[in-house]
């Protein structure tokens, strides 16, 4: 705006587009055997990039400082979403935006279609993936409760391996799953929900893009006024997303009256072990874990009535 | 107001401004005229500080203090000397000034000597060929410091137990007073007494751009590449850290991104620190801030704890307001003493209060320092005023609006240090019309209603906020107008664009007195190539720097009218220039172009430059009494605010806000209400998400993972603002400040409407959904 006589304008300081202050190699194969082969040789070396909403952040942080980053973006043959008859299948580098928009995830599994709506930005969207959220392995990852009470199944590949795993199997801890280090998670599996049930998904956060407070995923089958089939599953309220198994099997072959309600909100709260962090208190997660349970069950149970 | 001085010299401007007061009709003043750097900034094209590439470039980092507060035993390069990168290890010892960069009081170091006073302070700056290795020679750097007892509470602090700085003997760092009638007489006669403590948090300025600067040694001084928003201070502190006289610091502005205060205070400070280096090293130094040194060593909004107690009768009037206001200073005084000395004068809200006595502290702590931010102290204490208003009105048992009308400031009316209200004052009706907007009286009666676990309130609160400085500290503007040979127009003003949009406003002021398109002028802004204009702060910006600039290019008018008045053989004064033609009045069809008539001026010796320097007339406060001349005018808000809060997860949803503003003539429509949305938008985040989470004295949600604001999905419907046009007689065309205003009665509004809701009475911000749910459990088992 000003004019300076006795200073260059004429170039940018192209320095400044470096927003990640390590050095890194990076590797791009075309084919998943590529990918496979690399991971391999390099094992621990590496890490894995898809989107980069995660990884990106944390190398720029410095949190995490690889020498070899692997993209998949290359590899063709793992976008795809398909479907069949038993559900249906996402490859590793299908976008979060693509499966959100996807037919099907909006009427057979609308736990998950909420939850992919509510993350971030429709910008973070257009460049995370599925696998990728999942991998990260955050306690708040907001496709986890849903992937959780839809049972999927991840399929893990190495060189010389495949193997499925189920996703209630994956989480180990923050940032740390079952994979290994020479390992793809190359597909997620997800199969239909039982005929006739009802799920939906969840969450509070401070502000309106933001990581999750706690998180819910809740699925329900009645038979007339009793429930034949229930799956609840948080997340942000322990060291990884977890299905609450006790309060599954309490709900189960009982109606849904105010009392049980208030048992299942008190199993919710006991099973849970959330923290005080920046985002909130370990009170205050307790409490809205159990008015979100609360939400999620009555929200299921007002679809079975509409029926 | 006889107590206000005005100088004989200064006549003709006078007479200026009521000219074009009283106009009151205009060709592109109160026009959406569109923003000049609009085109630049979405195509990618403006330049931002770091997109400057000077031959011979190095880049530095600050190294910070991981203590609180400790003595700093030694700084060594370590093993960074080794690195192929490594150019410098710059520490307080390679400064060739003063070590000082303390705004008021001489308080602060551009780099720790001895001390450190709290987590996060440059201790030194390390310079290296690459920023890539920035981080990892920072890494390397030793620094040793022998930690000393932190105080981190206020309160605490008072006590004196551990001393932040020992050389003032206190951590207060200074008292404030305003003082009229007789508090405890009133009290004594009063019907309704509340008594309320009220909490406010510290806010980070969260702007796009983190501070930075390119300092480089040239022409025997140095030339800074500067976000700041005071060029001339910037000059005159780097000039002083440096020991070079102030005429040899040259001062740039890039574009900025945004500055809402930080950048009054950082500026001069990030450019002293790149100024020492590249005087060490002898090259061109890029500092910049990272995010994460942003959010740890930059000022803040200053956290405030407030003791607040007034009273009213019967008859719904006030009777008196006794208030203690503490302000957490943190390491340095910095702003301090003058947020404090405006939350102290604006502590009894823009009401006629008969007794008042307000007592300010401003106490050190070993956190970082406070510092200007949007409002400069007020919406601290504007939230403990009007939600004290709500809880008054509450006991009285009468509709709080009714109840502010009864006592709202009118032209006449006496504020709290006893000036007299002379003009401009029309926020009774604002309040008046937002009431009427907002279907007020309706949503109140029907509001406040539990269904479905859910329950909708209304809100409002007021604003005032004072224009110019305080008391008699003197304020004064300039502006140097050029007219090309072509005709063409170029504008020098120390104002600098922060992203608000204020040069645009200046070129229409320009071009209203000059009489030509906004086309033909060119503005250069923000440097010290201009004359001094002071800061662009306390939305004096486009008011008063917009003055300067009426003066300057009325005296060219002036000019140009003489020379046109022997063409057309008239009196210069019946010559009008509109539109880039110049014509006598009564005979517009014998007319000449703007350019013939530059020519003419040019061939006839009539020189085609001016200054337009203007002393903002003053009164005296008496610090003793606590009385006197506050501000020579005040700006006026009111905000009304619908919320729906959710009882059993304590989310509160912002339904819509209506806004009305009192700031006189409105020189661009548009850029006024992007600056109230802006600003409204900033208030909700202050009042509902953002928190700075300390811990040990340090800070640790230093991104925006951790700390929230707004995004585009919390933001709610805002509603077309309400303009009343209360004109400001030294104003340009009677323009008063406006950017700051709309957050100010934010805090207070959004809380009064949850108290609507639902029946809390929050005290404390933010009031995060954690604290409201608090509140709800503990008012059901009362």
């Amino acid at each position: 705006m000003s004019q300076n006589k006795n200073i260059n304008l004429g170039y940018i300081n192209l320095f400044n587009t470096h927003i990640i202050p390590v050095k890194f190699n990076y590797h791009a194969p075309q084919t998943l055997e590529e990918a496979l082969n690399l991971l391999n040789k390099l094992k621990d070396k590496a890490r894995v990039i898809a989107g980069g909403t995660d990884l990106i952040v944390d190398m720029k942080l410095r949190r995490k400082e690889p020498e070899h980053v692997v993209s998949l973006n290359k590899i063709r043959e793992l976008d795809y979403i398909t479907v069949d008859s038993l559900g249906v299948k996402i490859g590793a580098i299908v976008k979060l935006r693509k499966i959100e928009k996807e037919k099907i995830i909006r009427e057979r599994f609308p736990a998950l279609y909420e939850a992919l709506k509510s993350m971030a930005s429709i910008q973070v969207r257009n460049m995370g993936t599925m696998v990728g959220n999942i991998c990260n392995a955050s306690p708040a990852a907001d496709t986890a409760p849903p992937l959780l009470i839809y049972n999927a199944t991840l399929t893990a590949k190495s060189l010389n391996n495949e193997r499925k795993i189920p996703i209630e199997e994956f989480f180990k801890a923050p940032g740390k799953t079952a994979l290994k280090e020479d390992e793809l998670v190359t597909e997620i599996f997800i199969p239909y929900p039982p005929q006739d049930s009802h799920s939906t998904f969840l969450k509070i956060t401070r502000v309106g893009m933001d990581l999750s407070k706690v998180s819910i995923a809740v699925l329900t089958k009645f038979n007339g006024s009793i429930i034949e089939d229930i799956r609840i599953a948080l997340g942000a309220v322990a060291p990884t997303p977890l299905r609450i198994r006790r309060a599954e099997e309490f709900l189960k072959n009982k109606p849904l009256t105010e009392e049980n309600l208030k048992i299942v909100q008190e199993i919710v709260a006991k099973e849970i072990k959330p923290i005080t962090d920046v985002r909130s208190t370990e009170w205050y997660r307790r409490e809205v874990a159990k008015v979100l349970v609360k939400d999620a069950l009555m929200k299921c149970l007002e679809e079975e009535g509409g029926r | 107001m006889s107590s206000i001085t005005y100088l004989e010299s200064q006549k003709d401007e006078y007479r200026i401004l009521d000219q074009w007061l009283k106009a009151r009709e205009y060709v592109y003043v109160g026009k959406d005229v569109k923003r000049i750097d609009a085109l630049d900034k979405v195509t990618g094209r403006a330049r931002y500080v770091e997109d400057f590439l000077v031959e011979g470039l190095t880049y530095a980092r600050i190294v910070k203090s991981d203590i609180p507060h400790g003595v700093i035993e030694w700084i060594r390069p370590g093993r960074a000397v080794e690195h192929p990168d490594f150019i410098a290890l710059v520490t307080c010892e390679d400064i060739p000034g003063l070590n000082q960069v303390g705004y008021y009081i001489p308080d602060q170091p551009a780099l720790a000597e001895k001390k450190v006073r709290f987590h996060g302070e440059p201790v030194a700056l390390i310079v290296s060929s690459k920023p890539d290795s920035l981080e990892e020679l920072r890494n390397l750097v030793e620094v040793e410091i022998k930690p000393l007892k932190a105080v981190y509470d206020p309160l605490e602090a008072l006590k004196d137990k551990v001393l932040v700085h020992e050389e003032h003997g206190s951590n207060i760092v200074l008292r404030t007073k305003v003082k009229k009638g007789d508090v405890s007489k009133a009290l004594e006669n009063t019907d309704y007494v509340v008594e309320n403590v009220y909490k406010t948090g510290y806010q980070e300025h969260a702007y796009l751009e983190p501070e930075g600067a390119l300092a480089i040694p040239m022409d025997g001084g140095m030339t800074i590449i500067l976000p700041a928003q005071y060029p001339h201070l910037a000059q005159s502190i780097i000039a002083r850290v440096l020991g070079y006289p102030q005429s040899k610091i040259r001062i740039i502005q890039p574009v900025i991104g945004g500055g809402f205060g930080g950048k009054d205070d950082m500026g001069p400070i990030i450019g002293a620190q790149a100024a020492i280096a590249a005087y060490k090293v002898r090259r061109p130094v890029l500092l910049v801030y990272t995010r994460e040194d942003s959010f740890t060593s930059h000022c803040k909004r200053d956290p405030a704890y407030i003791r607040y107690k007034s009273g009213a009768n019967r008859d719904g009037k006030l009777t008196f307001v006794d208030v203690e206001i503490i302000f957490d200073a943190g390491a340095y005084a910095n702003r301090g003493p003058f947020t404090l000395w405006r939350a102290t004068a604006h502590a009894t809200g823009p009401y006629e209060v008969p007794n008042v006595d307000v007592r300010g502290i401003l106490v050190y702590t070993n956190k970082v320092y406070q510092g200007s931010f949007r409002g400069f102290g007020n919406p601290q204490v504007q939230f403990a005023a009007e939600r004290q208003m709500d809880e008054l009105a509450d006991k009285i048992g009468i509709d709080p609006l009714e109840f502010r009308l009864k006592n709202i400031l009118r032209i006449g009316s006496r504020i709290s240090t006893d000036q007299v209200l002379e003009d401009s004052v029309g926020v009774g009706e604002a309040l008046v019309r937002v009431a009427e907007k907002c279907g007020w009286f309706e949503k109140r009666k029907k509001y406040g209603k539990i269904v479905d676990g859910k329950a909708r309130g209304i809100g409002l609160a007021c604003a005032w906020h004072g224009i110019s400085t305080s008391r008699g500290v003197p304020d004064w503007c300039n502006a140097y107008i050029n007219v090309s040979k072509d005709g063409s127009v170029s504008i020098y003003t120390g104002i600098v664009e922060i992203g608000q949009g204020t040069h645009t406003g200046l070129i229409q002021i320009a071009a209203e007195a000059l009489g030509i398109p906004v086309e033909k002028i060119n503005l250069i802004g923000g440097t010290t190539d201009a004359p001094d204009t002071g800061a662009t702060h306390g939305s004096r910006g486009l008011s008063f720097g917009g003055v300067a600039i009426l003066l300057a290019a009325s005296k060219i008018r002036e000019k140009v009218q003489k020379v046109a008045s022997r063409i057309f053989e008239c009196k210069p004064e019946d010559v009008e220039i509109r539109d880039g033609w110049v014509f006598e009045k009564i005979k517009p069809e014998k007319r000449i172009s703007w350019e013939e008539a530059v020519k003419r001026c040019y061939a006839e010796g009539e020189e085609l430059s001016a200054t337009g320097y203007f002393f903002m007339p003053k009164g005296k406060f008496d610090e003793e009494k606590g009385q006197g001349f506050a501000y020579i005018v005040f700006s006026y808000m009111v905000s009304a605010v619908e919320v729906e809060v959710d009882l059993e997860t304590g989310l509160t949803r912002i339904l819509k806000v209506w806004p009305a503003i009192c700031a006189g003539k409105i020189v661009n429509p548009k850029l006024a209400v992007t600056q109230i949305h802006g600003a409204t938008v900033q208030g909700i985040g202050y009042t509902l998400m953002e928190e700075v989470v300390i811990e040990d004295g340090k800070i640790v949600n230093t991104n925006y993972t951790d700390y929230l604001i707004p995004t585009i999905s919390d933001i709610p419907e805002i509603d077309e603002p309400i303009f009343v046009e209360d004109y400001f007689k030294f104003g340009p065309m009677g323009a008063k400040g406006l950017a700051e205003m709309a957050l100010i009665p934010i805090p207070a509004a959004i809380t009064n409407a949850i108290k609507h809701a639902v029946g809390v009475k929050p005290s404390e911000i933010p009031y995060t959904p954690e604290k409201l749910y608090r509140d709800l459990l503990r008012r059901m088992r009362e």
